[in-house]
């Protein structure tokens, strides 16, 4: 095509255009939901076809090398700012598994909203725009934008729409967030400068600023705020505090959202951007890294297993799952980073479901502590079985997708790093400790109050089939993702 | 005086001539006709520049049309007409009567109108204290309430002594200079003690107008008992024009060396001080006259550099939080009733009932801490870009951490708006005119955040 079709663009304001046509129809609840999910399928099914039709085929023009799809205009002159973005196959899978989930969440959201639902909705959709945009933009500033853009929608659902102490953890969230974007900030501005001293040509695209000869301890500290930044949104212990509040005060959908894609951002953009801009630097902080994603593992399962609140308990395995991504990067080898991709895409999806699931739950009855349930297989055994299938998945039992990205990683990061390795293999089996808890407290055993249940709906039941397809598609044909993710990670690591 | 130098100086001329005329017809016409004349005319006066075009550089002596007055008159011009939209009702609300309001805002934007025009240090001192003295009667104009009268005195008092500092400072500096004209250069000439010594009283008298720490005490006080769209006034026009003063004032005689570290601890104990005392208020006005005083500890930043990106970051700066504080007390004065919803608590719920004044003040804290895709992102990262280039790091990052902890007191009222149940029957609808205002004020924040290009060669433009 000689006229670039801007189907970045399209990708990722689609969303955002649903949110300002939602607030034109302000009246009507139905006409929002269903505008909502009109414009979410409508995301999911463009992402699909401009992964089918568009990216294998087209190269643009002047594109740097990996990014299949390309776009590029100037936009603030004065400091060299243009609005960049670029699509190679980390990308594709992140939009992807955005455009999913993010229709996932519309639905999950169909009955339990009940108040204020266009502005609900409005939020979601332009939500999924901060973050499509977060993994499309190649401009550094254009990306920090979109990167604060996450937030307010975010802020809003947990705080509008929340429950418990929501409003104190939807300040939380974002002051912890803030304040880690603000220095990271700096340390963009900080590097923009030193790329222009250096090269006469001030500019924040990331081609550019890579090839910035950044002096070694200067370096360290622009790390340091960069991760910072991208390890509070992973979250790596020790920043993680504010996750637990977050998911459990959060809608259910809110968590789906938090869980699914807000994680990721911050492990994408830490491969994206935080290791080719300095990897003098990351290569220096790797034993951290390392020992935070390795404790984290063992960490997150740990408390996980200490939790009433089955919510929270999900939010805690998040943090324990989401050290795996960490170990995968620290590895930094081709198949632990593939790995992380995966563990990646299929945290997203079964912890999710799990969100999802907790939340149908507590529709039913208000309550999310383990002790309020026990026996409802009888009852519920549709729901029970999706109950106990994603569990499954999330402990990682092969042939279910966690399992793939958790054996990657560790198949990666042994060679590199066996000690590692190790410790993370035991973050594992407490990973199995705490499900199997929560499994045998829920679905089994004894019924501790008599609970009047009914089963999934048709809209929920086909929610969870959906995402239990993609979990054992993922689980068992993993090819096709890895295969995306390959040359980028070729590239990044140098390794072919 | 020719055609072509009345031509550049028609805003000035206009501004005076309607502030007369408001007060000449006041008492035959209808009040709304008087606020109508006042608001016509200083939108006109505001679109005089970009529709005419005049040439920079023509003008009487004492007086030409700068390229900074070229930035300046139409930001202040909005400035005075959103806040005569936003007086109205609320003085109608609040029974504050006669013609004198709309006349004294016009005088006041007369001599904000001047002062980027003047070439003159006498003029600039004539400027930057008639714009002060007609403060002292806009604050205390709510004859009815004390709190507007002691808010007024105090203003008057803390005044009178900048005016005094500013004037011997200006005195020293001739003494030490031998000249009074604004754009003679002092390269190597005159006596540098003397000018230090002028210079030195000078910054404490812009202090007190920027109010930046230690100057800052009358600020709170007089945000909480002046009329709301007053405030919306003083804290944007009077506060551009004191910095465009400096700026003025550093491009005629620099002795940047001796000024750095006044501006540096001033700069300092601003960010934090206004960030942190800022995070204790419960009532909204002073909130955000400590914020105020955090937003002028940036400037300050920006202006200790002392290159032309800090210059250009200042302009930038006062331009955006212009539209962001009119935004934030104009809500607030349309969200009044016959007293100011004082509390911070008072709000509980407005988001909700009242969306469009809500969902202004909002935005308009959002902007305030700087979140993107509003104009006080831009600000902000121009501020913060301009200290790092300028090699002040340190105070930089010192600067964006308070910025950080600032996002907590705005995020309180956002909290309140949309997070709080509201205890009482939804407010009195908002009149058309406030709410054209606030759309427009709104919109300013917003396109300026996502398109800031043409803004920015504007104000290069200025500096040139």
């Amino acid at each position: 095509m000689s006229l670039e079709f801007p189907i970045l663009s399209l990708l990722t304001f689609l969303p955002l255009c649903g949110a300002l046509l939602i607030f034109a129809c302000w009246r009507s609840d139905a006409a929002a939901r269903t505008l909502a999910l009109v414009f979410s399928l409508a995301e999911f099914a463009f992402s699909a076809w401009a992964c089918l039709y568009y990216y294998p085929a087209t190269r643009a023009l002047g594109a740097p090398p990996g990014m299949n799809l390309f776009e590029d205009l100037p936009w603030i002159g004065r400091f060299g700012i243009r609005y960049t973005l670029g699509m190679d196959g980390i990308s594709l899978v992140m939009v992807l598994l955005t455009a999913f989930i993010g229709a996932i969440a519309v639905v999950v959201s169909w009955n339990g909203i009940k108040e204020r639902v266009p502005l609900y909705y409005a939020l979601l959709l332009a939500m999924l725009t901060g973050i499509l945009g977060v993994f499309l933009s190649l401009d550094l500033f254009l990306f920090y934008l979109f990167w604060e853009v996450m937030l307010i929608p975010m802020f809003f659902l947990i705080g509008i729409w929340g429950h418990g102490r929501r409003i104190y953890s939807a300040v939380k969230f974002f002051l912890y967030t803030f304040l880690g974007s603000l220095l990271m900030l700096v340390a963009i501005i900080s590097l923009y400068l030193l790329h222009g001293a250096q090269s006469g040509s001030y500019s924040f695209a990331l081609t550019q600023l890579v090839h910035t000869a950044v002096p070694y301890g200067v370096g360290l500290w622009l790390y340091a705020a960069f991760l910072l930044a991208f390890a509070i949104k992973f979250p790596l212990f020790p920043l993680h505090t504010w996750l637990p509040d977050a998911h459990t005060d959060a809608p259910t959908a809110g968590s789906v959202i938090l869980a699914s894609l807000l994680l990721k951002t911050g492990a994408y953009a830490l491969v994206r951007f935080g290791y080719p801009l300095f990897p003098e630097a990351a290569h220096a902080f790797t034993p951290l890294l390392y020992a935070s994603a390795v404790f984290g593992i063992s960490y997150g399962a740990w408390v996980a297993f200490a939790q009433e609140d089955m919510k929270r308990l999900v939010a805690y395995s998040s943090v324990s799952h989401m050290g795996f991504v960490a170990l995968g990067i620290a590895a930094w080898s081709p198949v632990a980073l593939s790995g992380a991709m995966m563990q990646m895409v299929n945290h997203g999806v079964t912890t999710g479901a799990l969100f999802a699931l907790v939340g149908m739950l507590d529709e039913r009855t208000h309550s999310r502590e383990i002790a309020t349930y026990g026996g409802i297989w009888g009852k519920t055994p549709a729901l029970s079985f999706f109950f106990l299938f994603f569990c499954m998945a999330s402990a990682g039992v092969p042939g279910l997708n966690n399992f793939v990205g958790e054996f990657l990683v560790l198949v990666g990061t042994f060679k590199v790093a066996p000690a590692a390795a190790a410790g993370a293999f035991l973050g594992i089996v407490l990973t199995l400790i705490y499900t199997v808890r929560l499994v045998q407290g829920v679905l089994f055993g004894k019924e501790n109050k008599p609970l009047s249940l009914r089963d999934l709906s048709l809209r929920e039941g086909g929610l969870l089939a959906v995402l239990a397809v993609v979990d054992v598609y993922l689980g068992v044909h993993p090819g096709p993702v890895l295969e995306l993710v390959k040359a980028p990670i070729a590239l990044l690591t140098g390794v072919r | 005086m020719t055609l072509a130098d009345a031509y550049s100086l028609m805003p000035i001329i206009i501004a005076g001539c309607a502030a007369v005329l408001v007060l000449l017809t006041g008492p035959l016409l209808h009040l709304r006709s008087s606020y109508g004349i006042a608001a016509v005319a200083s939108l006109t006066a505001g679109l005089w520049v970009p529709l005419v075009a005049p040439a920079a550089g023509a003008g009487v002596p004492g007086l030409v049309l700068t390229p900074l007055a070229k930035l300046l008159i139409p930001i202040l011009c909005f400035a005075a007409t959103l806040t005569l939209l936003f007086s109205y009702g609320y003085n109608a609300r609040r029974d504050i009567k006669g013609e004198e309001y709309p006349a004294t805002i016009l005088f006041s934007l007369f001599a904000m109108c001047i002062l980027p025009c003047a070439t003159n240090l006498l003029i600039l001192f004539l400027a930057l204290e008639s714009i002060a003295f007609s403060f002292y009667i806009l604050v205390s104009i709510d004859l009815a309430r004390e709190q507007s009268g002691e808010a007024g005195l105090k203003y008057l008092l803390m005044g009178a002594v900048a005016a005094a500092l500013i004037a011997f400072g200006l005195a020293l500096i001739f003494a030490g200079s031998g000249t009074l004209a604004l754009h003679a250069t002092l390269a190597g000439t005159g006596n540098r003690v003397i000018i230090s010594a002028g210079w030195g009283l000078i910054v404490i008298g812009i202090a007190f107008k920027l109010s930046l720490v230690p100057a800052h005490l009358w600020t709170p006080d007089v945000y909480q008992g002046a009329p709301t769209p007053v405030v919306a006034f003083l804290s944007t026009g009077s506060k551009f024009t004191a910095a465009a003063a400096l700026l003025m004032l550093l491009a005629f005689a620099p002795p940047l060396p001796e000024l750095h570290l006044p501006l540096y601890m001033l700069s300092l104990l601003s960010m934090v001080i206004g960030n942190l005392a800022a995070l204790l208020q419960k009532n909204i006005k002073r909130m955000l006259a400590y914020s105020s005083i955090a937003h002028m500890g940036y400037l300050a930043l920006a202006l200790l550099t002392g290159s032309k990106d800090g210059y250009s970051a200042v302009l930038l700066y006062g331009a955006i939080y212009t539209a962001m504080n009119l935004a934030a007390f104009g809500a607030i004065a349309a969200l009044s009733a016959t007293e100011d919803r004082a509390l911070i608590s008072d709000y509980a719920g407005l988001g909700f009932q009242a969306p469009l004044r809500g969902g202004v003040l909002a935005l308009a804290m959002l902007a305030l801490a700087g979140v993107p895709p509003t104009a006080g992102f831009i600000g902000k990262f121009f501020i913060f870009y301009s200290a790092l280039k300028g090699g002040e790091t340190t105070l930089a990052i010192i600067g964006i951490v308070s910025a950080a902890a600032s996002a907590y007191f705005y995020l309180k009222v956002v909290v309140q708006l949309y997070m709080h149940p509201s205890e009482e029957n939804a407010p009195a609808a908002a009149t058309p005119v406030e709410a054209l205002a606030l759309c427009v004020a709104a919109l300013a924040i917003i396109i300026v955040g996502v398109f800031p290009t043409p803004l920015m060669d504007l104000v290069d433009l200025a500096l040139r």
